[in-house]
Protein backbone atom coordinates (compact mmCIF):
# COMPACT_ATOMS: atom_id res chain seq x y z
CA UNK A 1 0.00 0.00 0.00
CA UNK A 2 1.63 3.57 -0.94
CA UNK A 3 1.32 6.40 0.60
CA UNK A 4 1.79 9.72 -0.96
CA UNK A 5 4.37 11.82 0.88
CA UNK A 6 3.76 16.05 0.63
CA UNK A 7 6.16 16.10 -1.91
CA UNK A 8 4.56 13.80 -4.29
CA UNK A 9 1.33 15.41 -3.82
CA UNK A 10 2.39 19.10 -4.65
CA UNK A 11 5.12 17.58 -7.47
CA UNK A 12 2.34 15.30 -9.52
CA UNK A 13 -0.34 17.99 -9.85
CA UNK A 14 2.60 20.18 -10.96
CA UNK A 15 3.98 18.09 -13.64
CA UNK A 16 0.48 17.77 -14.78
CA UNK A 17 -0.20 20.99 -15.15
CA UNK A 18 3.06 21.58 -16.73
CA UNK A 19 2.91 18.84 -19.56
CA UNK A 20 -0.42 19.99 -19.88
CA UNK A 21 0.65 23.79 -20.39
CA UNK A 22 3.34 22.75 -22.51
CA UNK A 23 0.81 20.38 -24.67
CA UNK A 24 -1.50 22.63 -24.96
CA UNK A 25 0.58 26.36 -25.84
CA UNK A 26 2.16 23.62 -28.66
CA UNK A 27 -0.89 22.87 -30.33
CA UNK A 28 -1.97 26.04 -30.26
CA UNK A 29 1.36 27.06 -32.16
CA UNK A 30 1.34 24.12 -34.26
CA UNK A 31 -2.08 25.37 -35.31
CA UNK A 32 -1.32 28.90 -36.28
CA UNK A 33 2.06 28.12 -38.02
CA UNK A 34 0.36 25.16 -39.93
CA UNK A 35 -3.11 27.26 -40.43
CA UNK A 36 -0.62 29.42 -43.15
CA UNK A 37 -0.21 26.96 -45.24
CA UNK A 38 -2.36 26.41 -48.02
CA UNK A 39 -6.01 25.37 -47.73
CA UNK A 40 -4.51 24.51 -44.34
CA UNK A 41 -6.56 27.20 -42.52
CA UNK A 42 -9.94 25.21 -41.77
CA UNK A 43 -8.04 21.96 -41.14
CA UNK A 44 -6.07 23.57 -38.87
CA UNK A 45 -8.53 24.95 -37.07
CA UNK A 46 -10.55 21.84 -36.89
CA UNK A 47 -8.07 19.71 -36.06
CA UNK A 48 -6.45 21.91 -33.48
CA UNK A 49 -10.10 22.60 -31.52
CA UNK A 50 -10.01 18.80 -31.17
CA UNK A 51 -6.06 18.19 -29.86
CA UNK A 52 -7.14 20.95 -27.82
CA UNK A 53 -10.38 19.23 -26.56
CA UNK A 54 -8.87 15.88 -25.51
CA UNK A 55 -7.17 17.77 -22.39
CA UNK A 56 -10.43 17.18 -21.02
CA UNK A 57 -9.69 13.55 -20.93
CA UNK A 58 -9.58 12.30 -17.01
CA UNK A 59 -11.58 15.17 -15.32
CA UNK A 60 -14.49 14.72 -13.91
CA UNK A 61 -17.21 17.30 -15.30
CA UNK A 62 -17.26 19.76 -12.12
CA UNK A 63 -14.00 20.03 -12.39
CA UNK A 64 -13.43 21.50 -15.45
CA UNK A 65 -16.68 23.44 -14.56
CA UNK A 66 -19.37 21.85 -16.71
CA UNK A 67 -22.60 21.41 -15.43
CA UNK A 68 -25.88 21.35 -16.24
CA UNK A 69 -27.38 23.67 -12.93
CA UNK A 70 -28.31 26.77 -13.21
CA UNK A 71 -27.97 25.96 -17.04
CA UNK A 72 -29.65 29.58 -17.67
CA UNK A 73 -27.73 31.39 -15.72
CA UNK A 74 -24.95 30.05 -17.36
CA UNK A 75 -26.06 30.64 -20.61
CA UNK A 76 -27.05 34.20 -19.50
CA UNK A 77 -23.46 34.57 -18.30
CA UNK A 78 -22.20 33.78 -21.55
CA UNK A 79 -24.50 36.36 -23.51
CA UNK A 80 -22.92 38.50 -20.88
CA UNK A 81 -19.36 37.54 -21.75
CA UNK A 82 -19.82 38.18 -25.72
CA UNK A 83 -21.42 41.33 -24.64
CA UNK A 84 -17.97 42.65 -22.99
CA UNK A 85 -15.56 41.25 -25.61
CA UNK A 86 -17.70 42.69 -28.74
CA UNK A 87 -18.73 46.21 -27.17
CA UNK A 88 -15.22 47.62 -27.97
CA UNK A 89 -15.36 46.64 -31.46
CA UNK A 90 -18.95 47.53 -31.63
CA UNK A 91 -18.56 51.22 -30.28
CA UNK A 92 -15.07 52.33 -31.66
CA UNK A 93 -15.64 51.09 -34.89
CA UNK A 94 -19.08 51.03 -35.65
CA UNK A 95 -18.52 48.33 -38.25
CA UNK A 96 -15.70 45.19 -37.59
CA UNK A 97 -14.66 42.13 -39.65
CA UNK A 98 -17.08 39.47 -39.64
CA UNK A 99 -16.23 36.06 -40.18
CA UNK A 100 -16.37 34.17 -43.34
CA UNK A 101 -19.07 31.68 -43.28
CA UNK A 102 -16.94 28.97 -44.26
CA UNK A 103 -14.83 29.54 -41.60
CA UNK A 104 -17.40 29.88 -38.90
CA UNK A 105 -17.83 26.03 -38.29
CA UNK A 106 -14.18 25.65 -37.44
CA UNK A 107 -14.34 28.65 -34.98
CA UNK A 108 -16.72 26.78 -33.08
CA UNK A 109 -14.74 24.01 -33.03
CA UNK A 110 -11.87 25.92 -31.84
CA UNK A 111 -13.10 28.27 -28.96
CA UNK A 112 -14.64 25.27 -27.59
CA UNK A 113 -11.85 23.60 -27.83
CA UNK A 114 -9.80 26.35 -26.04
CA UNK A 115 -12.11 26.90 -23.56
CA UNK A 116 -11.85 23.21 -22.75
CA UNK A 117 -8.07 23.26 -22.40
CA UNK A 118 -7.20 26.91 -20.71
CA UNK A 119 -10.62 27.38 -18.33
CA UNK A 120 -10.99 23.52 -18.35
CA UNK A 121 -8.41 21.18 -17.68
CA UNK A 122 -5.21 23.95 -17.08
CA UNK A 123 -7.62 26.12 -14.84
CA UNK A 124 -8.09 22.46 -12.67
CA UNK A 125 -4.69 21.52 -13.32
CA UNK A 126 -3.01 25.17 -12.28
CA UNK A 127 -5.70 25.45 -9.10
CA UNK A 128 -4.70 21.84 -7.58
CA UNK A 129 -1.36 23.54 -7.72
CA UNK A 130 -1.76 27.11 -5.83
CA UNK A 131 -5.25 27.57 -5.76
CA UNK A 132 -7.81 29.21 -8.14
CA UNK A 133 -5.76 32.64 -8.21
CA UNK A 134 -2.76 30.69 -9.56
CA UNK A 135 -4.99 29.33 -12.17
CA UNK A 136 -6.83 32.40 -13.03
CA UNK A 137 -3.33 34.02 -13.59
CA UNK A 138 -1.11 30.91 -14.91
CA UNK A 139 -4.17 30.21 -17.72
CA UNK A 140 -4.29 33.92 -18.40
CA UNK A 141 -0.12 33.79 -18.86
CA UNK A 142 -0.36 30.71 -20.98
CA UNK A 143 -3.54 32.16 -22.96
CA UNK A 144 -1.82 34.87 -24.19
CA UNK A 145 1.71 32.99 -24.91
CA UNK A 146 -0.44 30.85 -27.18
CA UNK A 147 -1.66 33.66 -28.88
CA UNK A 148 1.70 34.71 -29.77
CA UNK A 149 2.07 33.38 -33.44
CA UNK A 150 -1.25 34.32 -34.13
CA UNK A 151 -2.04 37.46 -33.34
CA UNK A 152 0.36 40.85 -33.90
CA UNK A 153 2.25 42.38 -30.65
CA UNK A 154 0.32 44.89 -30.12
CA UNK A 155 -2.93 42.62 -29.73
CA UNK A 156 -1.62 40.76 -27.37
CA UNK A 157 -2.48 42.97 -24.43
CA UNK A 158 -6.29 42.82 -24.84
CA UNK A 159 -5.70 38.60 -25.42
CA UNK A 160 -4.64 39.04 -22.26
CA UNK A 161 -7.15 40.72 -20.54
CA UNK A 162 -9.98 38.46 -22.46
CA UNK A 163 -7.68 35.73 -20.96
CA UNK A 164 -8.17 37.06 -17.30
CA UNK A 165 -11.71 38.04 -17.56
CA UNK A 166 -12.48 34.42 -18.73
CA UNK A 167 -10.42 32.89 -15.76
CA UNK A 168 -11.50 35.30 -13.13
CA UNK A 169 -15.43 34.34 -14.15
CA UNK A 170 -13.90 30.69 -14.10
CA UNK A 171 -12.60 31.20 -10.72
CA UNK A 172 -15.12 33.27 -9.08
CA UNK A 173 -18.09 31.48 -10.85
CA UNK A 174 -16.90 28.23 -10.64
CA UNK A 175 -18.23 27.74 -14.34
CA UNK A 176 -17.06 27.09 -18.07
CA UNK A 177 -20.23 27.68 -19.55
CA UNK A 178 -20.52 30.91 -19.86
CA UNK A 179 -16.91 31.01 -20.89
CA UNK A 180 -17.74 28.94 -23.74
CA UNK A 181 -20.79 30.45 -24.63
CA UNK A 182 -19.12 34.05 -24.45
CA UNK A 183 -16.18 32.94 -26.84
CA UNK A 184 -18.06 30.97 -29.24
CA UNK A 185 -20.22 33.94 -29.96
CA UNK A 186 -17.55 36.50 -30.27
CA UNK A 187 -15.29 34.46 -32.08
CA UNK A 188 -18.60 34.16 -34.89
CA UNK A 189 -18.92 37.81 -34.50
CA UNK A 190 -15.30 39.05 -35.17
CA UNK B 1 -20.51 41.82 -4.09
CA UNK B 2 -16.63 41.47 -4.21
CA UNK B 3 -16.83 38.76 -6.64
CA UNK B 4 -18.90 40.94 -8.94
CA UNK B 5 -16.51 44.08 -8.25
CA UNK B 6 -13.63 41.64 -9.77
CA UNK B 7 -15.09 40.73 -12.87
CA UNK B 8 -16.58 44.04 -13.61
CA UNK B 9 -12.63 45.38 -12.87
CA UNK B 10 -12.00 42.24 -15.35
CA UNK B 11 -14.29 43.77 -17.69
CA UNK B 12 -13.29 47.23 -17.71
CA UNK B 13 -9.63 46.21 -18.65
CA UNK B 14 -10.51 44.35 -21.04
CA UNK B 15 -12.47 47.06 -22.70
CA UNK B 16 -9.59 49.57 -22.22
CA UNK B 17 -6.88 46.96 -23.71
CA UNK B 18 -9.24 46.32 -26.63
CA UNK B 19 -9.98 49.99 -27.35
CA UNK B 20 -6.35 50.40 -28.26
CA UNK B 21 -6.16 48.14 -30.84
CA UNK B 22 -8.42 48.69 -34.10
CA UNK B 23 -10.70 47.64 -34.53
CA UNK B 24 -11.37 46.98 -30.69
CA UNK B 25 -11.29 43.21 -30.08
CA UNK B 26 -9.49 40.22 -28.82
CA UNK B 27 -9.14 37.05 -30.98
CA UNK B 28 -10.88 35.51 -33.86
CA UNK B 29 -9.05 35.29 -37.38
CA UNK B 30 -7.62 38.32 -37.87
CA UNK B 31 -5.01 38.65 -40.97
CA UNK B 32 -1.56 38.37 -39.27
CA UNK B 33 -1.28 41.92 -39.51
CA UNK B 34 -3.12 45.25 -40.33
CA UNK B 35 -3.64 45.78 -44.00
CA UNK B 36 -2.19 49.35 -44.76
CA UNK B 37 -4.65 51.39 -47.00
CA UNK B 38 -3.79 53.79 -49.23
CA UNK B 39 -7.20 55.48 -48.34
CA UNK B 40 -7.97 53.91 -45.04
CA UNK B 41 -12.02 53.46 -44.17
CA UNK B 42 -13.13 54.95 -41.43
CA UNK B 43 -12.82 51.55 -39.10
CA UNK B 44 -9.07 51.28 -40.29
CA UNK B 45 -7.99 53.35 -37.15
CA UNK B 46 -4.53 53.74 -36.85
CA UNK B 47 -2.95 53.03 -40.50
CA UNK B 48 0.50 53.06 -42.19
CA UNK B 49 0.95 53.86 -45.50
CA UNK B 50 1.13 50.88 -47.78
CA UNK B 51 4.75 49.52 -49.17
CA UNK B 52 6.60 49.16 -52.62
CA UNK B 53 8.50 46.25 -53.52
CA UNK B 54 11.16 45.68 -56.05
CA UNK B 55 12.88 42.54 -57.73
CA UNK B 56 15.74 41.99 -59.79
CA UNK B 57 15.50 38.55 -61.55
CA UNK B 58 18.91 36.88 -63.08
CA UNK B 59 18.59 35.75 -66.80
CA UNK B 60 20.07 32.66 -67.34
CA UNK B 61 21.88 31.27 -70.51
CA UNK B 62 19.12 33.63 -72.09
CA UNK B 63 16.34 32.65 -70.03
CA UNK B 64 14.84 34.61 -66.87
CA UNK B 65 15.12 32.92 -63.18
CA UNK B 66 11.81 32.16 -61.49
CA UNK B 67 11.37 34.34 -59.13
CA UNK B 68 8.69 36.29 -56.60
CA UNK B 69 8.20 39.92 -56.63
CA UNK B 70 6.26 41.35 -53.31
CA UNK B 71 6.16 44.80 -51.44
CA UNK B 72 7.55 45.07 -47.92
CA UNK B 73 4.15 44.54 -46.31
CA UNK B 74 3.68 41.38 -48.30
CA UNK B 75 -0.12 42.76 -49.64
CA UNK B 76 1.07 42.12 -52.89
CA UNK B 77 3.21 38.73 -54.14
CA UNK B 78 3.89 38.03 -57.88
CA UNK B 79 5.38 34.87 -58.96
CA UNK B 80 7.11 34.23 -62.10
CA UNK B 81 7.92 30.68 -63.88
CA UNK B 82 11.31 30.23 -65.75
CA UNK B 83 11.29 31.63 -68.79
CA UNK B 84 8.05 34.15 -67.70
CA UNK B 85 10.06 37.39 -69.62
CA UNK B 86 11.03 38.03 -73.41
CA UNK B 87 14.74 38.79 -72.52
CA UNK B 88 16.25 41.37 -75.02
CA UNK B 89 19.84 41.06 -76.55
CA UNK B 90 22.39 41.75 -73.84
CA UNK B 91 19.90 41.48 -71.13
CA UNK B 92 21.53 40.20 -68.15
CA UNK B 93 18.49 40.74 -65.31
CA UNK B 94 14.77 41.70 -65.11
CA UNK B 95 13.67 44.74 -62.96
CA UNK B 96 9.85 43.98 -61.63
CA UNK B 97 8.49 46.98 -59.15
CA UNK B 98 5.69 46.88 -57.80
CA UNK B 99 4.15 50.44 -56.63
CA UNK B 100 0.48 51.21 -54.68
CA UNK B 101 -1.46 53.89 -56.79
CA UNK B 102 -2.30 57.02 -55.19
CA UNK B 103 -4.83 58.73 -55.50
CA UNK B 104 -7.40 55.26 -55.01
CA UNK B 105 -8.85 54.38 -58.25
CA UNK B 106 -12.81 54.76 -58.04
CA UNK B 107 -13.82 53.05 -61.29
CA UNK B 108 -17.55 53.19 -61.51
CA UNK B 109 -19.04 50.27 -61.15
CA UNK B 110 -16.91 48.76 -59.26
CA UNK B 111 -15.74 48.34 -55.52
CA UNK B 112 -12.06 47.60 -54.74
CA UNK B 113 -11.35 45.88 -51.20
CA UNK B 114 -7.96 46.50 -52.25
CA UNK B 115 -5.44 49.21 -52.49
CA UNK B 116 -4.37 49.39 -56.25
CA UNK B 117 -0.98 48.23 -57.53
CA UNK B 118 0.92 49.05 -60.32
CA UNK B 119 3.18 46.32 -61.23
CA UNK B 120 5.83 46.95 -63.88
CA UNK B 121 8.83 45.27 -65.77
CA UNK B 122 11.53 46.12 -68.33
CA UNK B 123 10.59 43.16 -70.46
CA UNK B 124 7.39 41.94 -71.97
CA UNK B 125 5.63 38.97 -69.99
CA UNK B 126 5.38 36.17 -72.21
CA UNK B 127 3.95 33.32 -69.56
CA UNK B 128 1.21 34.06 -67.48
CA UNK B 129 1.78 34.91 -63.36
CA UNK B 130 0.73 34.12 -60.30
CA UNK B 131 -0.47 36.75 -58.49
CA UNK B 132 -1.34 36.75 -54.78
CA UNK B 133 -3.19 40.12 -53.13
CA UNK B 134 -3.82 40.22 -49.51
CA UNK B 135 -7.26 41.76 -48.57
CA UNK B 136 -8.20 43.26 -45.10
CA UNK B 137 -10.63 41.85 -42.57
CA UNK B 138 -11.99 45.22 -42.23
CA UNK B 139 -13.48 45.24 -45.65
CA UNK B 140 -15.67 43.58 -48.01
CA UNK B 141 -14.32 40.63 -49.54
CA UNK B 142 -13.29 40.83 -53.00
CA UNK B 143 -14.73 39.01 -55.63
CA UNK B 144 -12.21 38.95 -58.36
CA UNK B 145 -9.10 40.39 -59.32
CA UNK B 146 -9.55 43.07 -62.07
CA UNK B 147 -6.44 44.65 -64.21
CA UNK B 148 -6.06 47.66 -65.97
CA UNK B 149 -3.28 48.92 -68.22
CA UNK B 150 -4.15 52.54 -66.82
CA UNK B 151 -5.18 54.28 -63.73
CA UNK B 152 -7.80 55.55 -65.08
CA UNK B 153 -9.05 52.45 -66.57
CA UNK B 154 -10.76 50.45 -68.47
CA UNK B 155 -10.45 47.71 -65.38
CA UNK B 156 -10.65 44.22 -66.36
CA UNK B 157 -11.80 41.14 -64.50
CA UNK B 158 -8.92 38.49 -64.90
CA UNK B 159 -11.33 35.91 -62.16
CA UNK B 160 -9.68 34.95 -58.85
CA UNK B 161 -8.56 31.29 -58.39
CA UNK B 162 -10.29 29.00 -55.20
CA UNK B 163 -9.32 31.07 -51.69
CA UNK B 164 -6.06 28.97 -51.02
CA UNK B 165 -5.36 31.32 -47.38
CA UNK B 166 -7.43 33.47 -45.29
CA UNK B 167 -7.46 36.79 -46.03
CA UNK B 168 -5.78 36.82 -49.47
CA UNK B 169 -6.96 36.20 -53.28
CA UNK B 170 -5.24 34.96 -56.31
CA UNK B 171 -5.30 34.81 -59.67
CA UNK B 172 -3.26 34.30 -62.60
CA UNK B 173 -2.09 37.56 -65.26
CA UNK B 174 -0.76 37.50 -68.39
CA UNK B 175 0.14 40.55 -69.12
CA UNK B 176 1.32 43.35 -65.80
CA UNK B 177 -0.13 46.66 -65.65
CA UNK B 178 -2.39 47.88 -62.69
CA UNK B 179 -4.49 45.38 -60.31
CA UNK B 180 -6.61 45.45 -57.57
CA UNK B 181 -8.89 43.38 -56.29
CA UNK B 182 -12.95 43.79 -55.60
CA UNK B 183 -16.29 43.24 -56.80
CA UNK B 184 -19.10 44.63 -58.53
CA UNK B 185 -20.85 47.54 -56.67
CA UNK B 186 -24.43 46.23 -57.31
CA UNK B 187 -23.23 42.44 -56.60
CA UNK B 188 -23.33 41.22 -52.84
CA UNK B 189 -20.15 39.73 -51.57
CA UNK B 190 -20.08 35.75 -52.22
CA UNK B 191 -19.74 34.76 -48.37
CA UNK B 192 -21.47 37.55 -46.85
CA UNK B 193 -18.93 39.28 -45.00
CA UNK B 194 -19.46 42.41 -45.94
CA UNK B 195 -22.94 42.50 -45.48
CA UNK B 196 -22.58 41.96 -41.77
CA UNK B 197 -20.38 44.61 -40.85
CA UNK B 198 -22.85 46.89 -40.24
CA UNK B 199 -24.09 44.34 -37.83
CA UNK B 200 -21.70 43.98 -34.90
CA UNK B 201 -23.82 47.38 -32.96
CA UNK B 202 -26.93 45.15 -33.15
CA UNK B 203 -25.70 42.13 -31.88
CA UNK B 204 -23.91 43.28 -29.44
CA UNK B 205 -27.41 45.67 -28.40
CA UNK B 206 -29.15 42.57 -28.71
CA UNK B 207 -27.07 40.58 -26.41
CA UNK B 208 -27.13 42.95 -23.83
CA UNK B 209 -30.98 43.43 -24.08
CA UNK B 210 -31.03 39.79 -23.40
CA UNK B 211 -28.66 39.52 -20.41
CA UNK B 212 -30.99 42.72 -19.04
CA UNK B 213 -34.86 41.24 -19.95
CA UNK B 214 -33.88 37.64 -19.12
CA UNK B 215 -31.09 38.27 -16.11
CA UNK B 216 -33.59 40.61 -13.98
CA UNK B 217 -36.33 38.03 -14.05
CA UNK B 218 -34.18 35.42 -13.55
CA UNK B 219 -32.00 37.13 -10.19
CA UNK B 220 -35.52 38.06 -8.82
CA UNK B 221 -36.74 33.95 -9.13
CA UNK B 222 -33.51 32.60 -7.87
CA UNK B 223 -33.62 35.62 -4.49
CA UNK B 224 -37.43 34.50 -3.85
CA UNK B 225 -36.37 30.30 -4.39
CA UNK B 226 -33.40 31.41 -1.70
CA UNK B 227 -35.13 32.71 0.67
CA UNK B 228 -37.98 30.39 0.93
CA UNK B 229 -35.96 27.30 0.73
CA UNK B 230 -32.67 27.87 2.00
CA UNK B 231 -29.53 29.24 0.56
CA UNK B 232 -29.62 26.91 -2.51
CA UNK B 233 -27.25 29.49 -4.60
CA UNK B 234 -24.23 28.90 -1.99
CA UNK B 235 -24.53 25.61 -2.39
CA UNK B 236 -24.08 25.55 -6.12
CA UNK B 237 -21.68 28.45 -6.11
CA UNK B 238 -19.19 25.39 -4.57
CA UNK B 239 -20.70 22.66 -7.17
CA UNK B 240 -21.97 23.84 -9.75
Amino acid sequence: MSRETPLTAVARPALRAGVLLVYIVGVEWARALVGTAPYAAIPALVLGGLALGVTAWGWSQSSLGLSSSRLGLRLLGGVAIAAVLLLPAAVRAGAAPMLPVSVAAAAVVVSVGEEIAFRGALFAALEQVGGAPLAAIGTTVAWTAAHALSHPPEFLGAVAAAGLLLGLWRAVCRDLVAPIVGHVIADLAL
Amino acid sequence: MKKAALLAAAAILYAGMAWMVAPGFYDGFTPPQPYNFVCPPPQAGANLPPTSGHLVIKVIGGVSDANSAFTDDGQVVIGFLPGSFKVNPGQTTITVDITPVSPCPKPAGLHFSTNAYHVTADATLVKPATLVMVYSNLTTDPSFVYRAQSGDGPWENIGAASQARLWTIDTKTSTLGYFAAGFPSNAVSPNGAGSGQQVLPFIVAALIAAVLLAGIPLTIIRRRQAAGGGDADEKEDEEP
